[in-house]
């Protein structure tokens, strides 16, 4: 599949979702305008975009760029990492406001250095901590930033 | 009161102790942001904002704005010692940049880049300091449908002005426009797209969405390829340029400053197109246009130039139209709303301290960024010997914290991750994201406008093209519009995307 067609897959979704759930709002009238008028407008711009670049986002044409194919397989390939951090910082955001920010972000950054940028225990240890414990003392000692407490009360 | 006067009163604000201070610690964390590859402008301006909490408004956006025109200072480090752009606007500098590090120039390079950094910034701040207000005092008189017209102008502005075709970006901008109608109606009440969650009942918060898009999505991309960098040094003597740099590089400054004042005022991606723009003029008038790509000074000196003098023009319909051209004036206004102060037609009047504080802190801020920027060039240089294996979790840690500490809610959390992911997607596909968040950020003040000009004149558009302002604002996007689709049918690259090509 071609970047133009991915997109338009992308624009077509919304603009079906935002057609159908505007349906649903008030439209008023021309010298009250509902507050369903604009996003259904969008809803149906983005429609027409989906189908005009899925239509002209055919693997050929000059504008050679945007329309060379998507390679699945090398794509999925470079993906590992990317899903890797989404994953973990996914879980981060779970255990966030229960665990606090000390022990979270703590946890995170020992992750992250061990299983995604493949330091060595011994090193993504010493490093999470004194990374964690720091940001914590900078950002809630020194900036006064709120930061959940959680199991350390602190 | 006077320019002057009101400039002075400025200057008596700014040279407070606090303010310099603050003014400072804006410009040193904006030139290491600047420096540091994959955290730009907007990440370090997010970052800062719950600092800003504690502080009123005037010492905030003074530091806001050091954090915004120093990272342009610094982004033109890493372009030309290591060919990374440190910074979006940076990517053209690249081009002549590294070459000349490459001949043994790079100091030369790193000297002229920050001075026509600082005239560029400088000469824009005057243009800032006069047109700001006249803009403001013109942009009183407008209503609903004014301000209708003047925001269908940037709208197809944002679509020409993007980094890819109209007909690709106007399809994000329809996106950005619906994700800003998520939430409470403001003339109904009624609630849109919302789902019973009530954390969507205020609508989307732009922080999670520009930190997530631009800065996550950034680093996700960051992580599929291996940094390999090579630093070269610079001594402090291979600063100075030599007579004939210096004499080649004034045409370029004094244009580029021109060139940046002028894009910056428009919305979209200001910076970058600037740079390019002051690159092709540049090339465009060479005596040997093709020296270039091979290490000129006018391609530093033009490009640097250009990009900073629209950081600073930027400011121009941020502050006084209330419409920020770019995510990072955008998150700069939402800090002035933190602060209970709204930008637009009536904030110099309403609040000359913030104001004419800020323009003067502007000029502080450039004396001390040229000092910033060439004789400690090396403390920030050493910044990047840090391997990115370990600035990674610490930039996605500093985005986490930057986005929880706003509204203190998790659920934020999770925007910032989701707009994380689709910004890796959109990157991807080649289509750019700036245009989304401006739209989202200007988006319910156009619906509101509407729909507001329509109930004025019983549903009637004629109320469209009854005053002059109107009629001729509608009468530019229509055109603009027309030249857009023309240019989206018969596409041919404009020069600075050639050059683009040529230089990678």
């Amino acid at each position: 599949m071609t970047r133009d067609r991915t997109a338009s897959l992308l624009f077509l979704a919304v603009g079906i979702y935002g057609f159908f759930y505007s349906l649903q709002l008030p439209m008023g009238r021309w010298n009250e305008p509902g507050p369903g008028v604009f996003p259904i407008a969008l809803s149906i711009l983005l429609l027409v975009s989906g189908v005009s670049w899925f239509i002209l986002g055919r693997p050929r044409g000059a504008d050679k760029d945007l329309r060379e194919k998507v390679r699945w397989g090398d794509t999925l390939k470079a993906l590992a990492t990317p899903l890797k951090i989404t994953g973990v910082t996914a879980l981060l955001i779970l255990v966030f406001h229960h665990a606090g920010y000390l022990v979270s972000a703590t946890l995170y950054l020992f992750v992250l250095l061990f299983w995604v940028s493949r330091y060595r225990f011994i090193v993504s240890l010493p490093l999470a901590l004194a990374i964690g414990v720091g940001s914590w003392y900078f950002f809630h000692k020194l900036l006064s930033v709120q930061l959940p407490k959680g199991l350390l009360f602190l | 009161m006077d320019v002057f006067g009101s400039l002075a009163s400025g200057f008596e604000t700014a040279l407070s102790l606090k303010n310099v201070y603050l003014c400072f610690i804006g410009c040193l964390w904006g030139t290491m942001v600047g420096v540091l590859p994959g955290i730009g402008p907007l990440a370090g301006i997010t970052l800062l904002i719950p600092v800003t909490f504690g502080l009123d408004a005037t010492g905030a956006i003074i530091m806001l704005a050091g954090i915004y025109y120093g990272a342009m200072y610094g982004g033109s480090t890493t372009s030309i010692l290591m060919n990374v752009p440190g910074e979006s606007a940076s990517v053209v500098t690249c081009i002549e940049g590294y070459k000349m590090t490459l001949k043994g120039r790079g100091g030369a390079a790193l000297f002229i880049s920050a001075w026509g950094s600082f005239v560029g910034g400088t000469l824009s701040i005057v243009g800032l300091m006069v047109l700001a207000p006249t803009l403001a005092e013109f942009a009183v008189k407008f209503g609903p449908p004014e301000m209708f017209s003047v925001l269908l102008v940037a709208f197809v502005l944002l679509g020409s002005l993007g980094s890819g075709s109209f007909f690709r970006t106007m399809p994000m901008v329809f996106l950005g426009l619906l994700i800003g109608t998520i939430g409470m109606d403001p003339l109904t009440g009624s609630l849109r797209f919302t789902h019973n969650i009530t954390e969507l009942y205020d609508g989307i918060g732009l922080l999670p969405v520009a930190m997530g898009a631009m800065g996550v999505g950034e680093i996700l991309i960051a992580t599929e390829e291996s940094l390999l960098r090579i630093i070269h040094k610079v001594k402090l003597r291979e600063l100075l340029p030599t007579r004939d740099e210096l004499r080649a590089s004034w045409g370029p400054i004094f244009r580029g400053s021109g060139i940046g004042f002028l894009i910056g005022l428009m919305p979209g991606s200001a910076h970058v197109l600037s740079s390019f723009v002051s690159y092709m003029t540049e090339k465009r008038m060479a005596k040997r246009p093709e020296e270039f790509g091979s290490g000129r000074i006018e391609g530093v000196a033009g490009p640097e130039t250009a990009n900073n003098a629209a950081s600073g023009s930027a400011m121009v319909p941020f502050l006084s139209l209330g419409i920020p051209t770019g995510p990072a004036p955008a998150v700069m206004m939402i800090a002035l709303l933190i602060h209970g102060i709204s930008p637009g037609p009536l904030f110099i009047s309403k609040h000359p301290d913030v104001f004419w504080g800020l323009i003067a802190s502007m000029y502080l801020g450039n004396v001390m960024l040229i000092i910033l920027n060439l004789p400690l060039v090396g403390i920030f240089i050493s910044l990047l010997r840090i391997p990115f294996r370990i600035l990674f979790p610490v930039i996605l840690l500093i985005c986490l914290v930057g986005t929880y500490s706003v509204n203190t809610s998790t659920f934020e959390l999770s925007v910032l991750l989701f707009f994380g992911i689709l910004g890796y997607f959109i990157r991807k596909i080649k289509y750019d994201m700036a245009p989304l968040i401006l739209a989202m950020i200007i988006g319910p003040t156009m619906e509101l406008s509407l729909r507001q000009a329509l109930m004025r004149s019983d549903g009637s558009f004629a109320i469209f093209w009854d005053s002059p302002i109107t009629m001729t604002l509608i009468g530019v996007s229509l055109l603009l519009l027309v030249w857009n689709i023309y240019r989206g049918v018969r596409p041919t690259k404009a020069s600075w995307e050639k050059a683009l090509e040529e230089g990678s």
